[in-house]
């Protein structure tokens, strides 16, 4: 009876919390007005989730026998900076060994708060380990969830990708919910040649590698849904052109020119096989998809005049998200229209006569969500996300430090990365739009159009066995 | 046309070959030199280095015009902030551009539209993109062929001055111009009479 009335106590308390949250936000936009610069028409300065409850959980030190002592405290290490960086839990670890005895004593986690504890121990296996997982409910005191995670060496390339999914798995194992951590960010960045080319980087900050050579320039990255192919427009002679990168070969090709004049932002639909992408050039504009896998079936879906950019698709592939400044050419605005073409809303804060000014969209993996960056007349930048329901539309900014743009969805829904400016300089930067914290990812780049990547494995397909969603 | 392409060497060869095969020719006779007996005439002398200094003055005369041609041609224009419209002063550039192109038919330019870092990355490429179709507009409503220009954005990524302030911002929203033919053939304005 314990145990079930301390899970009751858990969602009444994130009721009330999740209240008290929404009472402080509330109260915090009324008074604030004077202190804001410039304030968005309608847009409350927030979270998406109000009052988010964050459980307890506990890492054990991590075991290990048959010579798996060489990589266990790196997996450690990595698996408590990813949950950390999931921004879903409140984190105790570095514990004693000698508080920890074999087993599982429920009654002693229980003790020291934790709601959810994880158990590792890494095996050496020949040439490589294995990493056996486990996750207790403290609170009704039984296992979870349950993997043995094939981890390689920790000199290869592979080993930090391989403890990341073990990450998403526990992530996935408590909510339901996909992770992050096993995922990379591509963004374009400017060589000591004065040539942008295009880097990768872990979820984590880590293993940042360039990986293009155009000695051109190069922006808009975007990737396919497989996560085997980045594509992005780059000018290498006379004019933008959108390429194709293989990551698994290495090749690259060409998206043929579909009338002249420059080829700008592809992105890729959900289905993989087509791309949306502007053209710009002779004084006209538009918006523009290509079915890249069978070369065929070109179409133009907006445009004329004004500049239609930047499209993104919902994940059902229905809607299209873009950049237009058909209200006039000072006041780009973000629109959505059906993925085929068609009559086009307007989803950013607009209103007549307040200087907004909104660009670069980003679909979310899932829910009806679009972020984008804006501005109040010579305000600052700030990252704003669009719930789009069915009655009208919800508008929250999440930043107000410094300059916010080119906002970019991680997989798990959640979490954004984006470009920043500081004081101290220019990064690249992750929010929680669930807690509204923001961390580092990389500091001291002068970035471009960062584009996180879709998960890069999937939790429950691994050799998972124990999670009951 | 394409056999111009291999005649022109093989006759290179040829002469090669029969200049070779030739004894070298004598070297010509100095031709006298009719000189009076009290050496030259300082009156034709002083007439002579008048000539050469006046032709000397119109060679550097030509160059100037030339040079001042060419600059005329490379000067860049500005815009406002978030605009393509062609302002007063860059309209006045403009206008020496049109002089100059008139006299100069075979030459070609690259217009390369430029933005400030301030708006999105993606948004200032389509910016940069219309400036230049701007500018490309207004020298075809002069009569000029509009496909002696090419147009290029380079959105923000290459700005002219690396500072965030607003004189750098202006400075660093243009377009420049590249001359990619005719670069030769470039002549000064005509005078109107």
């Amino acid at each position: 009876m314990k145990r079930r009335t301390r899970r009751v106590r858990r969602r009444v308390v994130l009721r009330v919390m999740g209240a008290v949250a929404l009472l402080t936000l509330w109260s915090f936009s009324g008074s604030s007005g004077q202190e804001v610069e410039e304030r968005f028409p309608g847009v409350r300065l927030g979270l998406l989730y109000e009052g988010a409850f964050q459980p307890v959980l506990a890492i054990k030190p991590f075991s290990s026998r048959f010579g798996g002592e060489a990589a266990a405290n790196q997996v450690e290490a990595i698996i408590a900076r990813d949950l950390r960086y999931s921004d879903r839990f409140e984190i105790v670890d570095s514990l004693p060994a000698s508080l920890v005895g074999e087993g599982v004593d429920y009654a002693l986690w229980d003790q020291i708060g934790a709601d959810w504890l994880v158990v590792g121990q890494v095996e050496g296996m020949g040439e490589e380990y294995r990493l056996i997982l486990e996750l207790h409910d403290v609170v009704y005191g039984e296992l979870k969830g349950e993997a043995r995670i094939p981890v390689p060496d920790p000199s290869s390339e592979e080993f930090r990708m391989a403890v990341h999914l073990a990450s998403d798995a526990l992530v996935f194992w408590i909510t339901g919910e996909p992770g992050m951590a096993a995922s990379r960010i591509a963004f374009s960045q400017r060589g000591a040649d004065g040539a942008q080319e295009l880097y990768l980087v872990d979820s984590d900050g880590e293993t940042l590698r360039r990986i293009t050579r155009h000695r051109g320039l190069l922006l808009s990255p975007s990737w396919s849904p497989d996560a085997a192919r980045i594509a992005y427009s780059a000018m290498r002679g006379d004019s933008w052109r959108i390429y194709e990168l293989n990551l698994e070969t290495g090749a690259e090709r060409v998206l043929p020119a579909v009338r002249s004049g420059d080829h700008y932002t592809p992105a890729y639909h959900p289905n993989g096989r087509e791309i949306a992408f502007n053209v710009s050039g002779g004084g006209r504009s538009g918006l523009f998809t290509y079915n890249w896998m069978e070369e065929c079936c070109l179409a133009q879906l907006a445009g004329g005049r004004s500049d239609d950019l930047s499209p993104t698709y919902s994940p059902d592939g229905r809607w299209l998200a873009f950049n237009s400044n058909r209200l006039g050419v000072a006041t780009p605005q973000i629109y959505v229209m059906p993925s085929g073409g068609g009559e086009a809303e307007l989803i950013s804060p607009y209103v007549y006569g307040s200087g907004g000014h909104y660009n670069a969209p980003d679909w979310a993996p899932f829910g009806n969500r679009v972020a984008f960056h804006g501005r109040i007349r010579r305000g600052r930048y700030q990252i704003l996300v669009a719930e789009i329901e069915d009655r009208g539309k919800r508008v929250v900014q999440l930043t107000s430090e410094g300059n916010n743009e080119d906002p970019s969805w991680a997989p798990d829904g959640r979490h954004l990365v984006f470009v920043g400016e500081r004081s101290y300089g220019y990064g690249l930067f992750v929010v929680d739009a669930g807690s509204g914290r923001i961390r580092t990812l990389l500091s001291n780049v002068i970035a471009r159009v960062p584009e996180w990547s879709p998960a890069l494995g999937s939790p429950d397909a691994a050799t998972l066995r124990g999670a009951q969603f | 046309m394409s056999h111009r392409h291999w005649i022109l060497p093989v006759l290179a060869l040829g002469l090669l070959l029969t200049s070779c095969k030739k004894e070298p020719p004598p070297a010509p006779e100095p031709e006298p030199v009719e000189q009076g007996p009290t050496g030259p005439d300082p009156d034709s002398l002083a007439a002579e280095r008048a000539r050469l200094d006046s032709i000397r003055a119109a060679e550097e005369a030509r160059r100037r015009a030339l040079e001042g041609a060419r600059a005329t041609l490379e000067e860049m224009v500005f815009f406002e902030f978030d605009q393509s419209r062609i302002t007063p002063e860059a309209e006045a550039v403009l206008r020496r551009k049109v002089d100059v192109l008139r006299a100069s038919p075979t030459v070609e330019l690259r217009l390369a539209g430029h933005a400030d870092e301030r708006g999105s990355t993606e948004y200032n490429l389509a910016l940069g993109s219309r400036r230049a179709e701007s500018v490309r507009r207004f020298l075809a409503g002069f009569g000029l062929e509009a496909d002696r220009f090419t147009t290029v954005s380079y959105g923000e990524e290459q700005p002219l001055v690396r500072r965030s302030d607003e004189e750098a911002w202006a400075q660093n929203r243009r377009v420049e111009f590249v001359i990619t033919a005719g670069a030769n053939e470039i002549n000064p304005p005509r005078m109107s009479p």
